[in-house]
């Protein structure tokens, strides 16, 4: 796809760095997608996610509309189980609330973040309940 | 007060009062004019307008120019509300997206969270 320029070469390093992170720490595979997100944009955000292929299942996508401002999460169904909806909306939260002040980047890089923290909190196991 | 002392002040303020009112007198100012006592040559038209209005808008426009040229390199950026206009950007997406957007299937199964600002 080719490259916006809505993000400066170096707001897109700040972006790749904390996909990066985010992978190393907590083993959480994230994808960012920003531009438009046509129709429902649900629907079209779960489109994105599924062309992810075979990484879909422990992926994270996170689709940005800055334009309808929408942020959409959608975990796979593997990466659900260590990120619940409660923890995708705080991620999600996180972002709004920089893209409000018009921080694109910033938004993008703290709702990595946040997504990374979220999932790297291991399963107490005594205290779960077994599924 | 010895008579010595009051023979070196006397001579002081001697020596002081003469040379101001010497220094103060018609003839020594006809020769030694103070410093810029003497008008030069008049500046033209042009050369005021120069001086008094060139410069000063140089500086003004230097000034307008140095604040505008980081935001200017920086190019157009996001502000919420004001639509959007780049093309899209996928970070650790798939190569050949376009391609593979069109043959995916929806995730089902899945979760998220969407959100609005």
């Amino acid at each position: 796809m080719p490259a916006g320029d809505a993000l400066s070469a170096r707001q897109q390093d700040d972006v790749v760095r904390a996909i990066r992170l985010a992978r190393q720490q907590s083993q959480l595979p994230v994808s960012v997608y920003v531009g438009t997100l046509e129709g429902d944009s649900r629907a079209t955000a779960l489109q994105l996610h599924g062309a992810l292929g075979d990484e879909a299942a422990r992926t994270v996508l996170i689709a940005v509309d800055p334009g309808a401002r929408r942020v959409e999460v959608v975990t796979g169904s593997e990466a659900r189980r260590r990120l619940d909806d409660r923890a995708a909306g705080l991620a999600a939260m996180t972002m709004t609330s920089a893209f409000q002040a018009g921080d694109l980047s910033g938004g993008i890089t703290s709702g990595v973040l946040a997504l990374a923290e979220q999932a790297q909190t291991a399963k107490s196991l005594h205290t779960d309940t077994p599924e | 007060m010895t008579a010595r002392t009051a023979l070196r002040t006397a001579a002081t303020v001697a020596v002081a009062t003469a040379l101001v009112s010497l220094s103060s007198t018609p003839a020594f100012a006809a020769t030694h004019p103070d410093d810029g006592g003497e008008p030069g040559a008049g500046l033209s038209v042009i050369e005021t307008l120069l001086i008094f209005v060139g410069i000063p808008a140089a500086m003004f426009i230097a000034v307008v120019i140095l604040v505008n040229a980081s935001s200017r390199a920086r190019g157009p950026r996001y502000r919420p509300g004001l639509g959007w206009w780049a093309a899209p950007i996928w970070f650790n997406g798939p190569d050949d997206a376009d391609v593979a957007v069109r043959t995916a299937t929806a995730t089902t199964g899945g979760g998220g969270a969407s959100a609005r600002w």
